[in-house]
């Protein structure tokens, strides 16, 4: 099968939690070079786009849905954009529930967009992160 | 964070992205597609070579707004669009992208940001937007 319309709505939930640690976060931080003290420490939050590693787990379970029949290797990032309630930190337990909010179809390429909602695992907002994919089923 | 208005610019931000960076990128946030550290699968795909991560380059332009706020707690909403692709060489110069930001609005305790990032000529990231908290 392929997406279409009619699969919007659909909803996946990552496998597991995922347990924020200020280590990762410093990891994180220096790897986008990013020194700002926030992201130090007992009560470091996490810069603004560790939101979409934290999604990540919720988007593998979306792709792992044979009925979209969608690959990784055929997918661009087209657009992306956060809202945060408030900052990850460290220490955090997060859910993330990945919703399919819009396909668009123009030839062999689908536009998918699909929103991420993070929360507490006891159902906190968090963030919410809204990918735009494209898809390419062509074979080039 | 001084007095904010519309047409406040905030300081800008170059910042180079070598190979090294592509990789330490890849492991610190777990994506190791290879367009972003080989050449050989960059190049079959049909791209001039090995491109950034979008989501290094979304998160270089964020430090343009974070490096100014007081706390980068403040930061409410982030988004961007990815236009092109930048390109990184296997040298030692690499890729410059020069990130700068201007307050569009400021209303009810928030300024909305535009972010422009160039790398070279072009305008690597589209619709580059931040709401921030100004109270």
């Amino acid at each position: 099968m392929t997406i279409d319309a009619t699969m919007v709505g659909r909803s996946y939930a990552a496998a597991e939690s995922y347990q924020v640690g200020r280590e990762k976060i410093r990891e994180f931080a220096d790897a986008i070079g990013d020194a700002n003290p926030a992201y130090r420490g007992d009560d470091a939050i996490a810069p603004p786009t560790f939101a979409f590693m934290v999604a990540n787990p919720a988007l593998l379970r979306l792709l792992a849905d044979d009925e979209l029949g969608l690959r990784l290797d055929r997918i661009v990032h087209g657009a992306q954009k956060f809202s945060y309630t408030r900052p990850i930190k460290a220490g955090d337990d997060i859910a993330a529930t990945a919703t399919i909010t819009t396909v668009r179809k123009a030839g062999d390429v689908e536009v998918i967009m699909y929103e991420t909602a993070l929360t507490t695992v006891d159902g906190d907002p968090i963030a919410t992160s809204t990918s735009t994919i494209s898809h390419n089923r062509a074979d080039s | 964070m001084s007095s904010v208005e519309v047409g406040t610019e905030l300081p800008p931000l170059t910042v180079t992205l070598r190979r090294e960076d592509l990789v330490r990128y890849a492991g610190a946030s777990g994506d190791f597609n290879p367009i972003h550290w080989n050449d050989r699968m960059a190049t079959s795909l049909g791209l001039p070579g090995v491109i950034a991560h979008g989501m290094l380059t979304m998160a270089s332009a964020a430090r343009v707004v974070t490096d100014w706020l007081d706390d980068p707690a403040d930061l409410l909403e982030y988004g961007v669009r990815f236009t092109k692709p930048v390109i990184v060489p296997d040298d030692d110069k690499g890729a410059t992208i020069t990130f700068s930001a201007k307050v569009d609005k400021v209303a009810d305790g928030t300024a909305e940001i535009d972010i422009t990032a160039l790398a070279g000529e072009e305008k690597v990231l589209g619709r580059a937007r931040a709401v921030v908290r100004v109270s």
